[in-house]
């Protein structure tokens, strides 16, 4: 089969190869955080909640045309298969083929817009402003009003990141290592201060525009869906403490919307890298995503769950177990009457199942059977609840005797998921019942289904 | 024990909830029947789904319920399963008792029926959500965009609205293979629904579609769809990292019954 070749030399699918398996490293494929309708004139609008399109052969989500613009790059990061160093294929799209292929793949619904990043062409501010050009095009010529992530490239001049603010969704500076030591090690060209800078740009131009849009409601919109990061994981030294509080700080001082944590492959056998025989460290990737839905929605703060004497997760419990047992003097908790502080911090309690018993206990007294019928994993909670001052079965409010119970049936969630397919894993806690319908929506399901 | 005969259509139900109000039921002794099976010691009335009564239904529902509960319930009369109208008509019987605040209708969930229709609903929203996701279009011979799906719950019509708001410039047609409904969105225009052989347009019963399934079967995709097919399983294929390779958590993301109407596998 002959392919489509567009302006270049490079056929396109030969390009799409060397450019998708570039970026598949990066981990941030969601679509979520913004609510947008579409207008009637063009292609495309954004689902606040997100939408997977599809899962790859790892089981990621598949959401966006999740590609390169060039794997070329002036840098010489040890972890990065791009890295100036390497002697491996190279390739450019040009703006116009970016296009054509987010236009084509989304009005076939393979995908919900485009996360565009890029090796450092030249200069950053030079490889910025290509990025800048293709989503200007994107906008305006091909008028996409469906999602789009850019990559703010650290370095580049604050204009051109302003501007490209103004066009995408959602931007993202990658912090790569959770310290600067780390970084300084792997990544000599780049420098923590050069990363945090368009971080703090990027946050300061979100503060600006929502003061902006109160004065006038047509403001145009500066990264409405917030801005995210990634770490590697165990490429350096660093604990889990130190990890998990880097990301709670990066909640606080910059107001991240998501911090995802991306398991280090060793992709260029570089020998003063981890070699990971064992494959990538999953299941701590894992652990930290649980750790930071605990920080993000669960009211735990990062010293809660380790500390320098335990600066790692518990291999087999998850981090809200593991608090659990090591504070066996706030347990049992009688659900009839617990705040939803409280019962949000109960193993086998999510946030949806929290809010129903709040709701549910208004109305009847709660039994045993009642909570299952709500959603709460009993397995995991019964040792840690009461019913009308009943526990479910006698238990003994004793750490090994509970752990030993807890760990007895093997890892029960599959990991190696990124924090999209994690979502996934706890939709009916995540939101089956939340999210916003509009009312034309409404109307039209109703009266077309007559 | 009164039971209410009606068929399996949002207005069918809805009606025989009017009804089982009109003629002041006791809702603890009444059941709502989407089938002929006898029951003992019941009297049975057949419902003549009724366009008015509905209506009047929906309104009250949306009004006392909100918008957000309302679309709930409908979702739950949408999934494939013999007791949803029972479990429907109690969880509103229900509400309207006990006199709930907009959008907490469903707060009881220690009720059987209520739960029941909690869970339906719950089960639909997922397919739907899986399906905006998982849809594919084809790109035929003349431009238009087409798309066949299975999906286990009747949920054509929470789908179209979405596809509407999104692609407003195309022409295009879902086709639910399993019930012979079609969802058809003409460019710029309101989308409308035919079912089998009949069009089903609100408030016009009379005109008819005449074979679409037929020729639809004989449409052509256009040159260009076969190489994005193409470029679209090979982007599918280069984003995977194969160190992390785990077809399970890929079943588990996307269940099976799904990939046959998919291209990319
Ligand atoms: S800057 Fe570093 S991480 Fe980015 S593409 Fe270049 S070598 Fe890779």
């Amino acid at each position: 089969m002959e392919y489509l070749v567009m302006g270049g030399e490079q056929p396109i699918m030969e390009k799409l190869k060397i450019l998708t398996a570039a970026a598949k490293y990066d981990v941030a494929c969601t679509s979520s955080g913004v609510g947008r309708k579409g207008n009637g004139q063009s292609m495309g609008n954004c689902v606040k909640s997100g939408i997977c399109h599809s899962f790859a052969g790892d089981g990621r989500c598949i959401s966006l045309l999740k590609i390169l613009l060039t794997n070329e790059c002036i840098f010489d990061c040890k972890y990065c298969q791009n890295r100036c160093s390497n002697d491996i294929p190279r390739a450019t799209f040009t703006p116009e083929e970016i296009c054509t292929l987010t236009m084509e793949f989304y009005r076939r619904n393979y995908i919900e817009g485009l996360f565009l990043s890029s090796g450092i062409l030249q200069n950053p501010s030079f490889t910025m402003e290509l990025i800048y050009r293709v989503i200007y095009l994107l906008r305006t010529k091909y008028r996409f009003n469906g999602y789009i992530h850019v990559k703010a490239i650290p370095g580049a001049a604050p204009e051109l990141i302003q501007m490209a603010g103004y066009l995408a969704d959602r931007m993202s500076v990658n912090l790569e290592l959770p310290t600067a030591e780390g970084l300084r090690a792997l990544a000599p060209n780049k420098h923590r201060k050069t990363i945090l800078t368009p971080m703090r740009q990027i946050q300061n131009g979100i503060v600006e525009n929502k003061n902006d849009l109160v004065l006038y409601r047509n403001a145009p919109r500066f990264v409405s869906g917030g801005q995210s990061t990634q770490v590697i994981i165990g490429a350096t030294p660093e604990n889990d403490y130190q990890i998990l509080s880097v990301a709670e700080s990066l909640y606080q001082k910059f107001a991240l919307k998501r911090v995802f944590y991306s398991a280090f492959v060793n992709v260029n056998g570089d020998s003063t890298l981890p070699a990971l025989p064992g494959g990538p460290p999953l299941l701590r990737e894992h652990r930290l995503y649980q750790a930071d839905w605990l920080l993000r929605f669960y009211g735990f703060r990062a010293d809660e769950l380790l500390d320098e004497r335990r600066p790692f997760f518990n291999v087999m419990l998850d981090p809200k177990e593991d608090w659990a047992v090591r504070h066996l003097e706030q347990f049992p908790v009688e659900i009839n009457r617990a705040p939803m502080e409280m019962l949000l911090r109960v193993p086998g309690v999510g946030v949806k199942s929290a809010q129903r018993i709040v709701a549910a206990r208004r109305s009847a007294n709660l039994s045993f059977a009642d909570l299952k019928k709500i959603g709460v994993v009993l397995k995991r909670a019964l040792y840690f609840i009461t019913c009308n001052g009943r526990m479910m079965y006698p238990v003994k409010m004793e750490e090994d005797y509970i752990v030993r119970n807890l760990t007895h049936e093997k890892e029960r969630v599959q990991f190696g998921s990124d924090g999209m397919s994690y979502r996934q894993m706890s939709l009916f806690d995540d939101g089956a019942f939340t999210r916003p319908l509009a009312e034309e929506e409404q109307l039209q399901a109703v009266v077309g289904q007559l | 024990m009164t039971v209410y005969r009606c068929e399996d259509s949002l207005e069918g139900i809805f009606t025989a909830i009017y009804l089982a109000y009109e003629e002041k039921r006791d809702h603890g002794d009444t059941y709502l029947s989407l089938n002929d099976e006898p029951m003992l010691f019941a009297e049975d009335v057949q419902v003549v789904p009724d366009w008015e009564k509905t209506r009047k239904v929906m309104n009250t529902l949306n009004c006392r319920f909100g918008e957000k509960d309302y679309l709930f319930l409908c979702m739950a009369l949408a999934a494939e399963d013999d007791e949803k109208a029972q479990a429907v008509y109690r969880t509103v019987a229900d509400g309207l008792k006990r006199k709930v605040n907009r959008g907490h209708i469903f707060d009881n969930l220690a009720d059987d029926f209520v739960n029941k229709a909690f869970a339906l609903a719950t089960n639909t929203w997922r397919e739907i959500d899986h399906l905006k996701g998982f849809v594919r279009f084809q790109e035929l011979e003349n431009g238009m965009l087409y798309s066949r799906i299975g999906p286990k719950n009747n949920i054509l019509t929470f789908l179209m609205p979405h596809f509407a708001d999104r692609l407003p410039i195309e022409n295009f047609v879902m086709y639910d293979d399993r019930r012979g409904l079609f969802g058809i969105h003409p460019a710029g225009k309101q989308w409308v629904l035919y079912c089998g052989e009949n069009e089903r347009v609100p408030g016009d019963r009379t005109s008819n579609a005449g074979g679409l399934e037929g020729k639809l079967g004989k449409l052509k995709i256009s040159e260009a769809e076969l190489q994005y097919q193409e470029l679209f399983r090979e982007f599918c294929h280069a984003i995977t990292i194969e160190g992390r390779r785990n077809a399970q958590l890929q079943r588990n993301m996307l269940p099976l019954r799904f990939r046959e109407y998919m291209i990319e596998f």
